[in-house]
């Protein structure tokens, strides 16, 4: 009981929900992608990969140019590059999706470390300075505001610029010509292909999509969070982004609540010394949490018609 | 068709090593001898041969884990953690009953493996019969959830050795696997000690495993109602196949694929469960095999082979030529992007005189089209 | 790595160039030439903690006595005992074995290959059950890292009890990464001394259960940091590295672990040391001198294994007074830090 009295009582606090919001950002940007990139009909499980990729290069970059925004260009450049890597291979050649989706996780995995090895001769990555770093920014007047100030606006720019991708996210999907495009060559692509949309385009362009906002959510691992690159770093972070945009059915802000869910067990877990119960047990949480509700609550989820379908002219 | 994704990969590996100022040919010199005992410069090729076949052996049945459900188009994330439950029990039940003598024990501790990994998977099996719920998510999950438990009961939970140490009491003597050759320091087999060769009766089993798949899925109606799944559930279901019930079914035998791996493990090689489960790959690495095997038998034994001679080659090229071990996995990458793509299909297309070939994608292979779309539909009630 | 070789050559092609130059005396008595292998557990070379530290002390052997070193990265637990099988199978004059990890795969080889010199940081070589096996080719590797948590602890707590920290609310923290020996030892010995110190002390003791991801420690030290502590002991390898990063954001100190990390962050006012390139250059310095010994050998303050550095912090005299006198009475054995995990 005492177990559950603390994780109640850390439950009213600020603190707890600025850590969620932060730890659910660094899962939102992939998934994000990965609703872009699955919505238009190519499956994306390469988010871990491209994160990881990104992260790398974002303390390569950092340390070489001594410049946080030219990092995080060249992290999402570097992500862009494995999913251009992902949408060649699985566009162009019709490779399965989830081959070439665990190849490039596969390929990230072992080119980072490989590449360290090179690099830096066994030695350390180094440190990017404090300044160097992704700043956290507390916006002037609203961070005064009672707890959500503290939640919401005392948090680093990475995590108001998500929250601007997630409902522009949204916004274009389901809201304007190019959301419908995306969605109509995901759903019905002979049909997309009939009345003149660039079928392939629309699918190349969705899926660098989502290696750039995975390349993104790694420059913030890398160089906001932390300021070192680590082997394995995103701890499989990918693979709960993937988990979360299925979770979410497709839809930007399902996957918000999917990562917020995540995020909050980690957050949670992270005050295990105040807390009465096996860590272990504890960090189990936000997994049976989630087995739960897919069990009771939200069920199935259903994906875009042609998810996963290579598209070949003149078929559907 | 395989076989020139594997060159290829080969080759563009090559190049990356040459152009980050390393000897490709010193780097694969040493990983064939690591991984086939092939061309060695002073070490045992005996050795060598050994070390990566005790790596093919969880690969062959994982691999069948994973392929099994493929072909009634579910995709099984999930091998790792199904095979961590299955060492898990393997190891609980060779504890609790470690005086009983090896044709009682053995036995038990295999089967109960195969329990503990069916259940696991049985969990994303029936979540998807019943309420749709997407197996990749649900398998993910499980992962997790057997990765913590582990922890939990090696570290301050009921398996843990004693204080300080993360990781169980051993197994009892007649829980284990025996070795090919005798366990003993002092016998002296092609130069080493005959303990070196670690190769256990586990082989056989993984054989079997793989075996078990190819007639379950060819010559069994279980078999016909899984391919008919994974074409078309709306087909399969006019055909009279109860998709629900298949779902269930694949998954629980999948899992129990995984679970014995798992076992085997344990009873073969390890005889405790340590902290190591927490960073295994080997469920992942079957995801590779089920695919690169093409989803048949022969060519699962065949991808394990290779997968496990990767494994075991990479460790011995950076002690012997110094490239980072992690080539490997660049290798594994680039055979899986070759095979996905038809690379090799395509640049016979380029050459003239040898356009024309056959470059279709084998008819072998699982149907990979709409593995997330329809599959992922609830049957009606 | 592929032009170590060749650096290695270079180093020979030089010794020999000075040889002849000296006259080269010496014509018939060619120095043997030491083979060393070292295996590192799964978080490679490039954990910023031990396995990276067994790796200096490897080079510094290898400038010190030019001996042929090969490293090898284990990617799984599975590794381990074919890579020891691996060096030991090519004769290899020494096997390093990195980590407590790997203590069972060191026992099982060093049994088949007796006359192959082993050496274990961090542990010894044992049966399943964890008992040493006691063979007479292991050289156990041990620290005491109580020893170097307590000087950390001393001055974590000196600063609390004189209000000398950023908040002195009596409140400080360490974050592990998972709930080992090593790390807990590290922990006891920091609680141990802080309380001694300044008794009213809060020591908050959390732990990330990972050792690389840096995110999951700093949300750990951040909740430790609203909870109010404002001293935070890193002890958990590459994931600390969020720690110390929480150091500067969250406006309180730190204190890295196991190599000097004054450069990983300002926040850092110090740094307990645990010697594990000392300990790995012993090994191979007595094997080259003919001076290897089976058992247990024990890095700790006494013989300058374990300890600590002062990094960003200008250290009151008061401080250093009390820290020369805990470190003389941990060195004279009258006071003993404890390793027990009693929290």
């Amino acid at each position: 009981m005492t177990a559950l009295s603390d994780i109640l009582h850390l439950l009213v606090t600020a603190n707890l929900w600025q850590a969620t919001l932060a730890a659910a950002v660094l899962l939102l940007l992939p998934a994000l992608g990965g609703v872009v990139s699955e919505r238009s009909g190519v499956v994306n499980i390469a988010m871990e990969g491209m994160m990881l990729t990104g992260a790398f290069f974002a303390v390569v970059a950092d340390l070489a140019l001594h410049n946080p925004w030219l990092a995080t260009g060249v992290a999402m450049l570097a992500g862009a590059l494995m999913a251009s890597v992902h949408a060649i291979v699985s566009i162009r050649f019709r490779a399965d999706q989830i081959v070439s989706g665990i190849a490039i996780n596969i390929f990230a995995a072992g080119l980072t470390v490989f590449l360290i090895n090179r690099i830096y001769g066994l030695q350390d990555v180094g440190h990017v300075t404090q300044s160097e770093l992704l700043p956290d920014i507390k916006v002037p007047a609203l961070d005064q505001l009672p707890f959500i100030g503290q939640v919401v606006f005392q948090q680093n720019v990475i995590v108001y610029v998500a929250l601007v991708l997630l409902v522009l996210t949204h916004v274009v999907l389901f809201q304007t010509r190019l959301g419908l495009r995306i969605r109509a060559v995901g759903e019905h692509p002979m049909a997309a292909d009939t009345a003149g949309i660039n079928v392939y385009l629309i699918r190349y362009g969705a899926v660098i999509t989502s290696g750039l906002l995975s390349g993104l959510s790694g420059a913030f691992l890398a160089i906001g969070v932390a300021n070192t690159f680590v082997p394995n770093m995103t701890d499989g972070r990918g693979y709960i982004a993937l988990a979360a945009m299925i979770f979410g059915k497709w839809t930007p802000f399902g996957a918000f609540i999917a990562c917020l869910i995540f995020a909050l067990g980690e957050a949670i877990y992270a005050n295990n010394s105040i807390i009465h119960i096996s860590q272990y047990l504890l960090s189990m949480l936000p997994y049976l949490i989630t087995l739960i509700v897919l069990a009771g609550l939200v069920g199935r989820s259903i994906p875009p018609a042609a998810d996963g379908l290579p598209y070949v002219p003149g078929s559907e | 068709m395989p076989l020139g994704s594997v060159v290829l990969a080969f080759v563009v590996g090559a190049v990356i090593v040459a152009v980050t100022g390393g000897n490709p040919f010193g780097a694969y010199g040493a990983l064939i001898c690591g991984g086939f005992g092939i061309a060695c410069n002073g070490e045992n090729p005996a050795l060598q041969v050994s070390n990566t076949i005790v790596f093919i052996i969880p690969l062959i049945t994982t691999g069948v884990a994973v392929a099994l459900p493929f072909r009634a188009n579910l995709f099984n994330i999930g091998a790792e953690g199904q095979l961590i439950a299955g060492s898990i029990a393997c190891t609980a039940i060779g504890i609790k009953f470690s005086g009983l003598p090896t044709p009682i024990l053995l036995p038990m501790v295999l089967v109960g493996g195969m329990v503990a990994g069916a259940l696991w998977a049985g969990v994303a099996g029936v979540l998807k019969a019943t309420v749709g719920a997407h197996e990749v998510v649900t398998t993910i999950m499980m992962n997790y959830i057997a990765q913590w438990l582990l922890r939990y009961l090696i570290i301050g939970g009921p398996l843990q050795l004693g204080p300080g140490t993360s990781k169980s009491q051993p197994i009892g003597p007649g829980a284990r696997l025996a070795t090919i050759l005798p366990a003993d320091n002092s016998l002296i087999i092609f130069g080493l000690p005959a303990s070196v060769y670690r190769v256990h009766t586990g082989l056989l089993i993984a054989i079997a495993a793989a075996a078990v798949f190819a007639f379950l899925l060819w010559r069994t109606s279980l078999g016909y109602e899984i391919r008919a799944v994974g074409q078309s559930q709306k087909a399969a279901r006019y055909a009279g196949v109860s998709v629900r019930r298949t779902i269930i079914v694949t998954m629980l035998i999948a899992g129990a694929f995984s679970g014995l791996a798992g076992a085997v493990q344990i009873a073969g090689v390890d005889h405790n469960l340590t902290d190591k489960y927490f960073s295994d790959t080997t469920g992942f690495d079957a995801i590779a095999v089920a695919l690169l095997g093409l989803g048949s038998g022969v060519g699962i034994v065949l991808a394990a082979i290779l997968f496990g001679a990767l494994h075991a080659g990479g460790q011995v090229m950076q002690a012997d030529a110094g490239i980072s071990s992690n080539l490997v996995l660049i290798l594994q990458a680039l055979i899986l992007f070759s095979i996905a793509a038809n690379f090799v299909g395509a640049i016979r297309q380029r050459i003239p005189g040898l356009a024309g070939r056959p470059t279709a994608m084998p008819p072998e292979l699982p149907p990979s089209a709409p593995l997330m779309s329809e599959a992922a539909e609830p049957p009606p009630a | 790595m592929g032009h170590k070789r060749y650096r290695f050559l270079g180093v020979v092609a030089a010794l020999m160039v000075l040889a002849t130059a000296c006259g080269g005396s010496t014509p018939s008595t060619t120095t043997k030439q030491y083979k060393i292998g070292l295996v590192t557990d799964i978080g490679g070379l490039n954990d910023q903690s031990f396995n990276h530290l067994a790796y200096v002390g490897l080079e510094k052997a290898k400038q010190d006595f030019g001996i042929k070193d090969d490293v090898t990265e284990s990617k799984s637990g599975d590794d381990y005992v074919p890579n020891l099988t691996h060096y030991a199978s090519l004769n290899y004059d020494l096997v390093i074995g990195v980590g407590f990890l790997m203590a069972e795969a060191v026992g099982t080889v060093s049994g088949q290959f007796p006359s192959v010199h082993f050496a274990i940081i961090d542990g010894a070589g044992t049966d399943s059950k964890g008992n040493d096996l006691k063979h007479a080719n292991v050289e156990s590797l041990f620290f005491k890292e109580q020893d170097a948590g307590a000087m950390v602890g001393v001055i974590a707590g000196w600063l609390e009890k004189n209000g000398k920290a950023k908040k002195n609310q009596h409140i400080i923290g360490a974050v592990g990464g998972i709930s080992i020996p090593p790390v807990d030892h590290y922990i006891a010995g920091y609680r141990w001394a802080a309380k001694m110190e300044d008794p009213q002390i809060n020591v908050l003791v959390g732990y990330s259960n990972d050792f690389t991801d840096s995110a999951k420690c700093k949300t750990v030290a951040q909740s430790q940091v609203q909870q109010g502590a404002d001293i935070l002991f890193q002890v958990a390898g590459g994931c600390g590295q969020g720690v110390l990063q929480e150091g500067t954001q969250g406006g309180v100190y730190s204190i890295g672990v196991d190599a000097d990390q004054k450069t990983a962050d300002p926040s850092v006012i110090a740094s307990a040391l645990k010697k594990v390139d000392v300990a790995t250059y012993t090994a191979i310095k007595n094997v080259v001198n003919g001076q290897f010994a089976g058992g247990a050998l024990t890095f700790e303050i006494k013989n300058g294994g374990a300890g600590y550095a002062i990094d960003n912090l200008t250290v009151p005299p008061e401080l250093k007074t009390e820290l020369d006198k805990i470190q003389g009475q941990i060195q004279s054995g009258a006071l003993v830090p404890p390793s027990d995990k009693t929290w």
